[in-house]
C-alpha cells in the first residue's frame, strides 16, 4: 500500500469521525454546521480520488487527478468562460425562458379551456416521460449549428414537464377557497391572479427545478451534433479526441457549478415567493 | 486408438492454447473503411496465422488512442496526426503498418455558394470534423494564411456532425467529406458532381496519412508481441488485398459484422470501391517520405488552440521491423 | 368516450400540423432541386414530392409509420435490422439501471433516515449530483469502468441510467420512511419493539405508497439515461445508437423510427410499472 493511499484513507476516517461528531453536536444544528458537514464530505471525496489516482498511477489520459484538473481549470478560465456563455447563457438559458414561458401560457390556456386540458394533459404526461433528448440531431438539422438549435432542443425538453406541473398547480387551490372567490363575485382572471396562481407556485417551482437540469443536458447534448467551435458540449465531445482529458473534466466542473447555481437560484426564488407554504417552514 | 485420440485432443488443446489473442480497436463504426480486417477475420486469415482477433468498432466518442493507453486494445487504427499528438501527450504510439497509402479526406463545396478556389474561402463558413480529425484542416488554413477565429478576412469554422446535412441545408459553404463515405452521401442526396467543387488535401499540398496500424512502444519491445504483430499485419494485408479483388463479397462481410444493422449494402459497396483505390497503391509498408511530409504539414500549423504537435516526434514513431518480416515471403 | 374525445382531437390536431409542417419544410429541397435542374414546379406538383423523399427534413407521419412497421415486423426479431432487437437491448439496459437505481436509492434512504451524519453530508450531494449534466459524465464513466476491467457497455450504461433513476426513489423513500408520526413511533416503543422491528413493521410499510409513486418517474428516468448512454458514447446497439447512426448515415427515417420505438417502449414500461403498483397495493390491502 502506497503512502498516498494510506494518507487518503486516513483523511477519510478523520473527516468521517469529525462529521459524525458535528452531526451530534449542537454546532450541527446551526446554519454553519449545515454547510460544514457536506463541504467536508465533498473534500473527502476529492482527496480519496487524488489518493487513488496517485496510488495506482492511473494515466492522465484515463482519469486525471483533481489537482491536475484544477490546474487546467485555472489556466484556461478564458476558454471556459467563452464556452459557458455560449452553452449556458445563450443556449440553455434562452431555451429555458422560452420553453417554460410557453408552457406557462399553454397551461393557463388549458385552465381556461377544459376541453384543451383534457386533451393535452394525457398527451403531455406521456411526452414528458419520453427521451426527448433523441430529437437533438433532428433539431440541429432544422435550426442550424448556432445556439438557436441548442435553445430549440431545450424548449422541446422542458415544455411538457413544465406544462403538467403548472396545470396541476392551477388545480391545487381548494374547493372552499374557490367558492369563496366566487361568492365575492371575482372574475376568472381575478380568481386566477389572486388565488390560483399563488396557490400554484410550489408546483411552478417544482417544474422550474426539473426544467433547469433538463436545460443543461439538452444544450450540451445538442452541441454533439454540430456546433460552432465554442461551447461546453463542443469541448467535451472534441477534447477527448485530442486526449485533453483534464479539459473535459474542467468543463464537467463548470457544468456542475452552473447546474448547482441555476438550481440554487430557483430554490432561493422559491423561498422568497412561497414563504407561506408548509414545506418552507422550518 | 485411445492414444491417438488423446494425442489428437492434446494437439487440439495445444492449438487452442497457442492461439494468440489480439484486440483491434477501430477508429470508426463498422464499415468498408475497415473491410480488410473483417475479411481477414471472416475468411480465416487470422486463424491461419494462429491468431484469435477481436475487432472493436469505434464511434464518435471513442478515441482509439485512449483505448490503447488503458490497455483495452493491443493495436489500433487511427490517423497519423492523432497518433503523433497522442505520442506527444505521453502515449507512445508506433506505426507498424500503413494500409492506406493515400488519404480519402476531401473538402467539398457547393458551387452555388460561390466557391471555386481556396481564394474564395474568406468570409465563408466551413464545416470541419473535430475529435482529432481537425489537424489537416488547420494545417491547410495555415498554409493558405487564413485566420480561423472568425475574424475579418478569415473563415468561420463549424463543427459539422459526421454527416453531410450542413452542406445540404446550406449551413456551410464547404464541408469535410471522405471520398468513400460522405461524398457518396452528397451524391445520393441528389447533388451531381458538377454542382460541387472538391479539393483534395494532397493536391493542396497538405499530406496527412490516414488509417495506419499503431501499437504501444513498450509492448513492441517484447519479441513475442512483435512476432504476433508480424502475423497480424501479414493476415490483415492479405485481407485487404482480398477485399480489393472481391469488393462485393467484402461489402457483404462488412454488413454481416455490422451490429447496428443500420448500414446499407449498397453504400458499403460504394465505400469498398473507393477504399480500394486508397489501399491499392501500397503493400502496407509505411513510406518514410509520407511520414516526413505529414510531420511537416502539421508543424506548419502549430497554434495554441490546435496543438497537434509542437515539435518533431521524438524517438521511433514508426518502424519497418514488422512490415519487413510480414511481407518477406 | 367522453374522456377519449379531447385526446383524439389533440392527436388529430398534431397529425394535421405535422403534415402541414412536412410540406412546408420539405418544399425547400424540391424547389432547390428544380432550380438546379433549371425547371419550375407548381404548388400542386410540389406537395406530393414532399411526401416521399429519401432524406426529408421532416418525414410525414405515414413515412415514419411505414419505417416503424418495417423495423418492428419487417424481419425476424433477432435480426440486427429489427427495432425489436434494438428495443430489447435498450430495455435490458433500462432494467439494469432501474434495478441498480432502486437498490441505491432505497439503501441510501435507509442510511439517511437512520444516521443524521449521512443525512447532513450525503443529501446535499445527492441533489447536486442531479444538477450535473449526465451527458458530460457519460463518456468518462465509460472510460473509467473500462479501466476497472469491466468489458462492454452494459455496465456503464446501467450506471448512467441508475445515476438518473436513483434520485426520485431516494427522495420519496426518505419522505416515506419518515412518514410515521411520533404517536405511532411511541406506540411501537410501548410494545417494546426494537429499532429493527420498528423499521420492518412500521417504517417500511408506511413508505410503500411513496416508493411506488416514485417508480414511474424512476423508470422513465432510467430509459432516458440508457438512451443518453447509447447516444454519444459510440454504442452500436440499442435505440439510442439507432438515433445517432440515422443522423450519421444521412438516413433521417432511421432516427425517427427509433424515436417512436422508444416512445412505445416508454409507454409499455410506465404501463407495466403502473399495473404492478396496483396489483401489489391490492395485495397489501390498500383501498383505492
Amino acid at each position: 500500500m502506497s503512502l498516498a493511499l494510506i494518507l487518503g484513507l486516513a483523511f477519510w476516517l478523520g473527516a468521517w469521525a469529525t462529521n459524525a461528531l458535528v452531526a451530534r453536536h449542537p454546532f450541527g444544528r446551526t446554519p454553519a454546521g449545515r454547510i460544514f458537514v457536506p463541504v467536508l464530505f465533498g473534500i473527502t471525496l476529492l482527496v480519496l480520488w487524488e489518493a487513488l489516482v496517485r496510488a495506482f498511477a492511473v494515466p492522465t489520459v484515463i482519469l486525471p487527478a483533481p489537482s491536475a484538473i484544477a490546474g487546467k481549470f485555472a489556466e484556461s478560465t478564458g476558454l471556459l468562460w467563452a464556452d459557458f456563455v455560449q452553452t449556458v447563457l445563450k443556449g440553455a438559458l434562452s431555451g429555458f425562458v422560452i420553453g417554460t414561458g410557453a408552457a406557462f401560457l399553454a397551461a393557463v390556456a388549458c385552465d381556461r379551456v377544459p376541453f384543451l386540458r383534457d386533451g393535452l394533459l394525457p398527451v403531455g404526461n406521456f411526452v414528458a416521460a419520453l427521451p426527448i433528448v433523441g430529437l437533438a440531431p433532428i433539431l440541429v438539422m432544422w435550426f442550424g449549428f448556432g445556439w438557436q438549435s441548442k435553445a430549440a432542443v431545450v424548449v422541446a425538453m422542458v415544455f411538457f414537464p413544465m406544462l403538467i406541473n403548472v396545470v396541476a398547480g392551477l388545480g391545487s387551490a381548494e374547493r372552499m377557497q374557490r367558492d369563496l372567490m366566487a361568492t365575492w363575485g371575482a372574475s376568472y382572471w381575478q380568481a386566477l391572479w389572486k388565488l390560483r396562481l399563488p396557490a400554484a407556485m410550489p408546483f411552478v417551482f417544482n417544474g422550474l427545478k426539473i426544467a433547469a437540469s433538463l436545460a443543461l443536458i439538452g444544450a450540451i447534448v445538442a452541441e454533439y451534433f454540430g456546433s460552432p467551435v465554442v461551447g461546453m458540449g463542443f469541448r467535451i465531445s472534441t477534447a477527448v479526441g485530442v486526449l485533453n482529458i483534464e479539459l473535459v473534466w474542467a468543463e464537467i466542473a463548470v457544468a456542475a457549478l452552473a447546474g448547482s447555481a441555476f438550481y440554487g437560484l430557483i430554490a432561493l426564488a422559491e423561498k422568497a415567493v412561497t414563504f407561506w407554504h408548509p414545506s418552507q417552514r422550518t | 486408438m485411445k492414444k491417438l485420440i488423446t494425442a489428437g485432443l492434446l494437439a487440439l488443446m495445444a492449438g487452442a492454447a497457442s492461439a494468440e489473442d489480439v484486440t483491434l480497436q477501430l477508429k470508426w463504426v463498422t464499415q468498408a473503411q475497415f473491410a480488410g480486417y473483417y475479411v481477414a477475420k471472416d475468411k480465416g486469415f487470422y486463424e491461419e496465422e494462429g491468431l484469435n482477433v477481436t475487432i472493436k468498432p469505434g464511434g464518435p466518442d471513442i478515441a482509439p488512442e485512449q483505448v490503447i493507453a488503458s490497455g483495452q486494445a493491443d493495436v489500433i487504427t487511427t490517423w497519423m496526426p492523432a497518433a503523433l499528438a497522442a505520442r506527444e501527450r505521453g502515449v507512445p504510439l508506433v506505426n507498424i503498418a500503413q494500409p492506406f497509402k493515400n488519404g480519402g479526406l476531401e473538402f467539398t463545396c457547393l458551387k452555388e455558394t460561390g466557391v471555386e478556389s481556396p481564394a474564395d474561402f474568406p468570409g465563408k463558413t466551413l464545416g470541419v470534423w473535430f475529435f482529432g480529425n481537425e489537424y489537416p484542416f488547420y494545417a491547410w488554413m495555415a498554409k493558405l494564411g487564413l485566420k480561423t477565429d472568425g475574424s475579418e478576412g478569415g473563415v468561420t469554422v463549424l463543427k459539422q456532425a459526421f454527416n453531410v446535412d450542413a452542406l445540404l441545408q446550406k449551413q456551410a459553404a464547404c464541408i469535410s467529406v471522405m471520398t468513400y463515405n460522405e461524398y457518396g452521401q452528397v451524391l445520393d442526396a441528389g447533388i451531381t458532381p458538377d454542382q460541387l467543387v472538391t479539393f483534395s488535401y494532397r493536391d493542396q499540398g497538405v499530406t496527412v496519412l490516414e488509417d495506419g496500424l499503431y501499437v504501444m512502444e513498450d509492448k513492441l519491445a517484447d519479441p513475442a508481441f512483435a512476432e504476433t504483430m508480424v502475423k497480424f499485419v501479414r493476415a490483415s494485408m492479405k485481407g485487404w488485398k482480398y477485399a480489393e479483388a472481391n469488393p462485393d463479397e467484402a461489402a457483404q462481410i462488412v454488413i454481416d459484422n455490422d451490429e447496428s444493422g443500420a448500414q446499407s449494402l449498397e453504400h458499403q459497396k460504394y465505400m469498398m470501391g473507393e477504399v480500394a483505390k486508397l489501399t491499392a497503391g501500397g503493400n502496407g509498408a509505411l513510406d518514410p517520405a509520407d511520414f516526413d511530409a505529414t510531420v511537416a504539414s502539421l508543424l506548419a500549423a502549430v497554434s495554441p488552440e490546435n496543438p497537434a504537435i509542437t515539435k518533431a516526434p521524438e524517438g521511433k514513431a514508426w518502424t519497418h521491423d514488422i512490415t519487413d518480416k510480414a511481407l518477406a515471403e | 368516450m367522453k374522456r377519449a374525445l379531447p385526446v383524439l382531437t389533440v392527436l388529430i390536431g398534431i397529425v394535421v400540423i405535422w403534415y402541414a409542417a412536412a410540406v412546408w419544410m420539405n418544399s425547400t429541397w424540391v424547389y432547390d432541386q428544380a432550380e438546379r435542374a433549371g425547371t419550375t414546379v407548381s404548388f400542386a406538383e410540389m406537395v406530393p414530392q414532399t411526401m416521399d423523399q429519401d432524406r426529408p427534413l421532416l418525414p410525414p407521419p405515414h413515412q415514419v409509420g411505414a419505417e416503424l412497421w418495417k423495423g418492428l415486423f419487417g424481419q425476424a426479431v433477432t435480426s440486427k435490422r429489427s427495432l425489436v432487437y434494438h428495443g430489447f437491448v435498450t430495455f435490458k439496459g433500462t432494467m439494469m439501471g432501474f434495478g441498480l437505481g432502486i437498490v441505491t436509492g432505497v439503501l441510501l434512504a435507509m442510511a439517511i433516515v437512520r444516521f443524521r451524519v449521512m443525512d447532513m453530508s450525503v443529501m446535499p450531494w445527492a441533489i447536486i449530483s442531479q444538477t450535473v449534466p449526465i451527458v458530460a459524465l457519460a463518456p468518462m464513466i465509460l472510460v473509467v469502468s473500462n479501466q476497472l476491467g469491466i468489458e462492454g457497455r452494459e455496465v456503464p450504461k446501467a450506471i448512467i441510467a441508475a445515476y438518473l433513476s436513483f434520485f426520485p426513489v431516494l427522495v420519496s423513500m426518505v419522505k416515506g420512511l419518515r412518514a410515521p408520526d411520533q404517536m405511532q413511533l411511541d406506540l411501537l416503543k410501548t410494545y417494546g419493539a426494537g429499532e429493527g422491528e420498528t423499521f420492518l413493521k412500521l417504517r417500511l410499510p408506511a413508505s410503500m405508497p411513496y416508493f411506488f409513486a416514485s417508480l414511474k418517474v424512476a423508470v422513465a428516468a432510467a430509459l432516458v439515461g440508457t438512451i443518453v448512454g447509447e447516444l454519444p458514447t459510440g454504442a452500436v446497439e440499442g435505440l439510442g445508437a439507432r438515433m445517432l447512426l440515422g443522423s450519421q448515415y444521412g438516413e433521417p427515417l432511421i432516427t425517427w423510427a427509433a424515436l417512436f420505438a422508444s416512445a412505445i417502449l416508454a409507454g409499455m414500461l410506465i404501463l407495466v410499472v403502473g399495473l404492478t403498483e396496483r396489483m401489489i397495493a391490492q395485495k397489501m390491502g390498500v383501498r383505492t
